[in-house]
């Protein structure tokens, strides 16, 4: 992934490279804040971390990648610029695809107003704190108060901070300038894992340096354009520290906090039930009018797609059931085998045998008068309903007031329509 | 064909290589990663190219001529492009005014709110260049924005134009920025253009600011709209979702500029397309499967769950799986499985399905090659209703309880928006800083038109309500009709009884109405489409006067079958009723009059009439509508009046091969109507008006240079010394606009006959409202309709009142419809042939009303 691209990558002139890839400039592909934002969310992935928090979180862009992560339960961004939060909020608001395919745990996504060098006791006990490029905007005096804060106060079980590498500089144009405007300073190798080895000693902290922006052939030397260092807190002290301080500093002014939909959430759990419920409910049904409409059925099973002869099959239909036969298939409900295999090997989210097993085993769908009739313990069968709802009674919690039950309470009614016209 | 080849005979350009489909996507645009998003969202809404732009390089003007300005995707929204249309200025009779004076006079609110802009206030319009120049859009646009010169300014900047609401000092103004990696960039920004606020570029940028101000108030952008996701309605038995939101614009109306906002609700399908697939499958069968989804799903939006960003679908490629491996930028290759579980960390359940296609829109308005993004269907979500939902009755239902909205509750939901605008800081700091003032809610008034009475053979009614007249139909006779002696009736055995009852009914409802309707023949056949076909075919002889089906069931094949044959193979005029119509033992007594009704229409007859002063007048309607089944194909549909009464009536339709949907046939048919006309009549009519319905968005310039001249040189050539005088009418049932009448401090809506032509009109449009239709719960559409030209020269009242008439003379309704009646035949006439017929119906029917 930290492949950088140069014209001159592949020509292999060693000697001439390096000036040549200074006058060029370096092209990281892909860029390098992406190949910082994905080395996160590799180690996000990697050690399920459920709460995590970017310090200096600017447009969000990291939490936005990380909040797809199932295993995001709190997500939240820091930032002392409030007019960056301001435009990127709507990116992290839960939107269309997040209400129709809800995720299976709570996440929530919480921005402040604060700096990285003040105490809030609502950043404590994070399993991740991030601190992407920020090190480096500090002047001396919040450097010297940062490890205190963050390391000391926080004390999450991780923390990534990354900052640019000097050694590196040479190979931009503008040669040994500093790379932003805003930077206080930027350090070596040396300095940074200096600076952290101590901070690391100090609070109990573990660290191992690594980086992203691998330097060109023939510049290898120079290190990674960014250096990382991980912070691992040592076990031992961790839960000491958290439960002993109970004060409440909320000094971050609260910008922005949204709760995502869930599985865990009760309407939630609902909506997805019943539209499960429905989904099959409707798809039985289909199936129940096409076996007992023999035109549909003759199309239906038929591998001609000759269209003229189609046709020629909806206009003329085969020989109509007889009304005894009709009225048997509606009393003890259609021959399903056949049709229940077929469902299978169409296309469609698979089943597993087991689930197949369970579904082809639990009480069939039947007919009474006009409506059509699915026992609840059939649709307690579908793997998507089972998950929500351990048992019929739960099942009959989430759609009792929105569907309508046959009068014992077992079965789920819909109307048989006259036609269903395709 | 494959999907591949389809792509090709369609036209649409695909990626060279499996690894341009890759690449595109394998970066699928998270929005997050757009680092200049925040700022870019305030221009990316209209891409300008150099070239264009470098016309106007050396010279400031100040017209409007040519202008550049382009939507995302450098397509210019179709809406504007009716702005730049001045028909009024050629209109003699109205280029003062066009407002008329009857009626009583009516306060009426509207969904417009003012927005005040200084006296002086200009945009100024600069062209930007860069040295060394650079090719990232965004970082053009990052370079601009962060100059200090420009970065407490109200801008909007596509990378090439820049847009101020203050003049820089200078005439050309030189910049140097830094990039990230220190180089040096030379900005040079030049005057090209100095625009009055009424110029449609400034609407152009009105509107873009309002798409930021609405994004600011947490809604996403869907099509021209936006939504608000968080409150959602839901409606779980037909799996649907309502996304509540507002279409908004900017625009200047008769003598100001206007903001107008209608509630509006997207709707989304709890149902994958992967889901929709399956279900398909199982209906259609293995057999015609693919060809019966690629019709219904190609052209659909769908949703992609997992950066809730929308795509057309444009086609489906059956031959790529998830298993497959595509490239991605930086050359590795990877599984379409392996990729949402690296990148979104989803897991795709069925590795079989296809992947949908769809063209990704350029952003730069380039001629790069297309880019095409694959898509899994299981990860996409329908938006919008399928056809098929749409002719659900209980769905539709379901939908209508939920986005009806009552003139109170419409009001209270624009008075929240406009509420939510003025109070959102960033929304107010974006308008101040563009010198806008948001102001109140406009009211205006309107005028009721007097009701109309309604012409019997020996009676005149004034109908309680001009909703509904059908009772007060009942006891009076109907103008004229042909006795029916000879017909036929088709029904299935099991149907034989409740045929019987019925018929008894319908002869007894017709003599009362003086219809007088023999017992019919009255085959009974086997309950299938086939049968019933070759039962017409046998027994329809040329003496037959009308053949009536009692159909077993809606299936379409019935209808289908048999109007096709009796409207063009064999034609006869035709009646067909739902066998399930007739057990309704309660209300047979009305169906049958309703049935009598179209029957004599069917046969020429002639119902009712209004009052119309014009001694000589053919009224036309013109209607289109896209063939259900072949692409490309449209049906037009032409019906003109043919006495002086209005009431009987020439229809015409054919099937024509456009994609503009603008008609081509209009001489011939005009000629055709203008000969019976001739023949009835001995004469040529005096005045011709034309009402044309079915036009689209962008289309004004178009029906002027192409229909317009179509129809007059028709007109002319029939008779060159004293040649009718013509007016062509452009009729919309769907605009923007909404009037509430305030009564009891509470709002309703308008009452029927309601007029608006001021205010709320365009200045450059001989244009009016009319609300001719009830609306029983929910807000009341007005009909807008533009005169677009005009050799007749009535007065405006005079144009308003005709129309209104014309909005009672439709046979299939005892009532007042919301568009004049000739477009509403030409609209049934078009629907059946496109839906049902796909054939021209035979032109010995064309002097009934057979289509009914």
């Amino acid at each position: 992934m930290a492949e950088n691209k140069t014209e001159f990558q592949c020509n292999g002139v060693v000697g001439g490279n390096f000036e040549a890839v200074r006058k060029k400039g370096i092209e990281f592909d892909p860029p390098l804040y992406k190949q910082r934002y994905f080395f996160v969310k590799d180690l996000v992935n990697q050690h399920k971390t459920k709460k995590v928090a970017d310090l200096g979180c600017g447009d969000n862009t990291l939490l936005w990648i990380l909040k797809i992560h199932s295993c995001a339960e709190l997500l939240v961004g820091v930032d002392i610029n409030d007019s960056v939060l301001h435009y990127s909020r709507n990116k992290l608001s839960p939107s269309w695809g997040d209400q129709l395919s809800p995720r299976d745990l709570d996440l929530t996504v919480t921005l402040y107003i604060g700096s990285a060098v003040e105490r809030d006791s609502r950043l404590r006990g994070f399993d991740l704190i991030t601190c992407i490029e920020l090190i480096e905007h500090l002047n001396s005096e919040d450097l010297a108060r940062f490890p205190e804060v963050v390391f000391g106060y926080f004390s999450p079980s991780m923390i990534v901070i990354s900052t640019p590498n000097s050694e590196f500089n040479p190979l931009f144009p503008s040669g040994n300038a500093l790379r932003d405007l805003d930077h206080k300073f930027e350090w070596n190798r040396m300095q940074f894992q200096t600076w952290a080895l101590d901070v690391a000693n100090r609070y109990n902290y573990s660290v191992e340096f690594t980086g992203v922006g691998e330097p060109p052939a023939g510049a290898e030397n120079v290190g990674y354009c960014t250096q990382i260092g991980i912070f691992r807190k040592n076990e031992a002290k961790a839960t000491e520290l958290c439960i002993s301080e109970q004060d409440d500093e909320h000094v971050y002014e609260l910008f922005y906090t949204e709760l995502y939909p869930s599985l865990q959430q009760e309407k939630v759990r609902k909506f997805v039930v019943l539209n499960e419920v429905y989904r099959q409910v409707y798809l039985m049904r289909r199936r129940f009018i096409k076996i007992l409409d023999p035109l549909a059925a003759s199309i239906f099973n038929s591998a001609d797609c000759d269209p003229a002869k189609v046709e020629e099959r909806r206009l003329l239909g085969p020989p109509m059931f007889t009304d005894a036969r009709l009225a048997e298939i509606r009393l003890l409900g259609p021959p399903f085998t056949e049709a229940e295999k077929t469902e299978f090997i169409l296309l469609g989210p698979a089943f597993t045998e087991a689930e197949k097993t369970k579904i082809v085993n639990s009480p069939k769908p039947f007919c009474v008068g006009n409506e059509f009739c699915v026992p609840l313990e059939r649709l307690l069968a579908y793997p998507k309903v089972n998950r929500i709802c351990d048992s019929i009674d739960t099942l009959k919690m989430y759609i009792a007031d929105t569907v309508t039950l046959s009068s014992d309470g077992s079965a789920m009614k819909v109307d048989i329509p006259d036609h269903d016209d395709y | 064909m494959s999907g591949r080849a389809r792509a090709r005979a369609r036209g649409i350009a695909r990626g060279p290589s499996p690894a341009e489909v890759g690449r595109t996507q394998a970066s699928p645009q998270p929005t997050s990663v757009d680092l200049s998003d925040s700022e870019a969202s305030s221009s990316s809404g209209f891409v300008g190219t150099s070239r264009i732009s470098q016309t106007y390089e050396d010279s400031i003007s100040s017209g409007d001529a040519g202008s550049a300005f382009m939507e995302r995707g450098g397509k210019i929204r179709r809406d504007f492009m009716d702005l730049a249309v001045c028909t009024r200025e050629k209109l003699a009779h109205v280029r003062d005014c066009k407002t008329g004076s009857s009626g009583i006079p009516v306060k009426l609110a509207t969904n417009l709110f003012g927005l005040d802009l200084p006296q002086d206030w200009q945009l100024y319009q600069y062209h930007v260049t860069y040295i060394p120049d650079l090719e990232s859009r965004r970082l053009r646009i990052a370079l601009l924005y962060r100059h200090r010169e420009l970065s407490n300014k109200a801008k909007a900047f596509d990378g090439v134009i820049l847009f101020l609401s203050q003049k820089l000092e200078k005439k050309v103004t030189e910049l140097s920025s830094e990039t990230r990696r220190g180089e040096t960039v030379k900005m040079t920004i030049t005057l090209t253009r100095e625009l009055p606020a009424s110029s449609p570029v400034c609407i152009q940028v009105f509107n873009i600011i309002f798409k930021k101000i609405l994004k600011k108030l947490s809604m996403y952008q869907i099509g021209r709209n936006f939504y608000k996701p968080s409150e959602p309605v839901e409606i779980p038995q037909h799996r649907l979702s309502l996304w509540p939101g507002f279409a908004v614009s900017v625009s200047h109306f008769e003598s100001s500029l206007l903001f107008s906002a209608d509630v509006s609700y997207k709707v989304l399908r709890h149902e994958t397309v992967l889901e929709f697939m399956a279900g398909l499958c199982r209906r259609t069968g293995v057999s015609c499967f693919t060809q019966t989804c690629e019709r219904q799903l190609i052209g659909l939006i769908v949703l992609t769950r997992y950066n809730n960003k929308t795509y057309r679908i444009d086609d489906i490629d059956w031959s790529v799986k998830p298993t497959h491996t595509f490239q991605r930028r930086d050359g590795t290759e990877v599984t379409y499985v392996d990729y949402y579980k690296q990148q979104y960390d989803i897991a795709l359940s069925d590795l079989n399905q296809p992947v949908l296609v769809s063209l990704l829109k350029s952003k730069r308005n380039d001629n790069a090659e297309a880019r095409l993004a694959h898509l899994i269907p299981e990860l996409c979500f329908l938006t919008g209703l399928t056809d098929e939902a749409t002719s659900d009755f209980q769905l539709m239902k379901a939908v209508a309880e939920e986005t009806r909205l009552s003139p109170l509750g419409r009001q209270q939901r624009l008075a929240r928006l406009a509420d939510d605008i003025q109070r959102n800081k960033d929304a107010r700091f974006e308008l101040e800083t563009w010198g806008l003032r948001f102001g109140c809610q406009m009211s205006l008034t309107g005028r009721v038109v007097p009701s109309e009475k309604i012409l019997m053979q020996d009676h005149v009614c004034q109908p309680l309500s001009a909703a509904d007249w059908f009772k007060d139909l009942r006891t009076c006779k109907i103008l004229s009709t042909q006795p029916l002696n000879k017909w036929l009736v088709i029904c299935s055995n099991r149907a034989g009884d409740a045929t019987e009852n019925f018929l008894n009914c319908l002869r007894r409802v017709g003599s009362s109405m003086g219809f007088n309707v023999d017992y019919p023949k009255i085959i009974k056949v086997q309950e299938n489409p086939a049968a019933f076909l070759t039962s017409i075919q046998k027994h329809v002889g040329p003496d037959v006067q009308l053949v009536m089906c009692i159909l077993p069931s809606n299936q379409k094949s019935y209808y289908e079958s048999i109007k096709k044959y009796l409207s063009s193979d064999c034609p006869v005029a035709s009646q067909c009723v739902l066998a399930r119509t007739l057990n309704k033992q309660g209300i047979l007594m009305s169906v049958a009059t309703k049935i009598a009704m179209q029957m004599t229409c069917k046969l020429g007859g002639e119902l009712w009439a209004v009052e119309i002063p014009l001694k000589s007048l053919m009224v036309v309607g013109i209607d289109v509508c896209k063939d259900a089944f072949n692409t490309g194909m449209v049906a037009v549909g032409f019906v003109a009046s043919m006495n002086p009464r209005i009431t009987r009536w020439f229809s015409r339709c054919i099937l024509q091969r456009t994609t503009a949907g603008v008609a081509d046939c209009l001489k011939v048919f005009m000629t055709g109507a203008l000969n019976r006309w001739y023949k009835y009549n001995h004469g040529l009519p005096a005045r011709i008006i034309v009402y044309r319905d079915g036009a689209g968005d962008g289309q004004l310039k178009t029906l002027i240079e192409y229909e317009v001249p179509q129809l007059l040189s028709s007109v002319t050539e029939a008779n060159s010394d004293a040649s009718s005088k013509l007016s062509v009418v452009v009729v919309r049932k769907k605009c923007m606009l909404r009037f509430f009448m305030e009564v009891n401090r509470t709002l309703q809506n308008p009452p029927l006959g309601t007029v608006v032509d001021s205010e709320a009109t365009r200045f450059e449009w001989y244009d009016f409202y009319l609300i001719s239709q009830v609306a029983c719960r929910g807000t009341v559409n007005p009909t807008y309709y533009n005169v677009i030209y005009d050799d007749n020269a009535l007065k405006p009242d005079h144009m308003q009142r005709l129309t209104f008439k014309l909005c009672h003379l439709y046979y299939n309704w005892p009532g007042l419809i919301s568009i004049p009646a000739p477009c509403q035949y030409a609209h049934k006439l078009t629907f059946l042939v496109a839906q049902s017929i796909h054939k021209e119906p035979s032109l010995e029917l064309a002097n009934s009303l057979f289509y009914l």
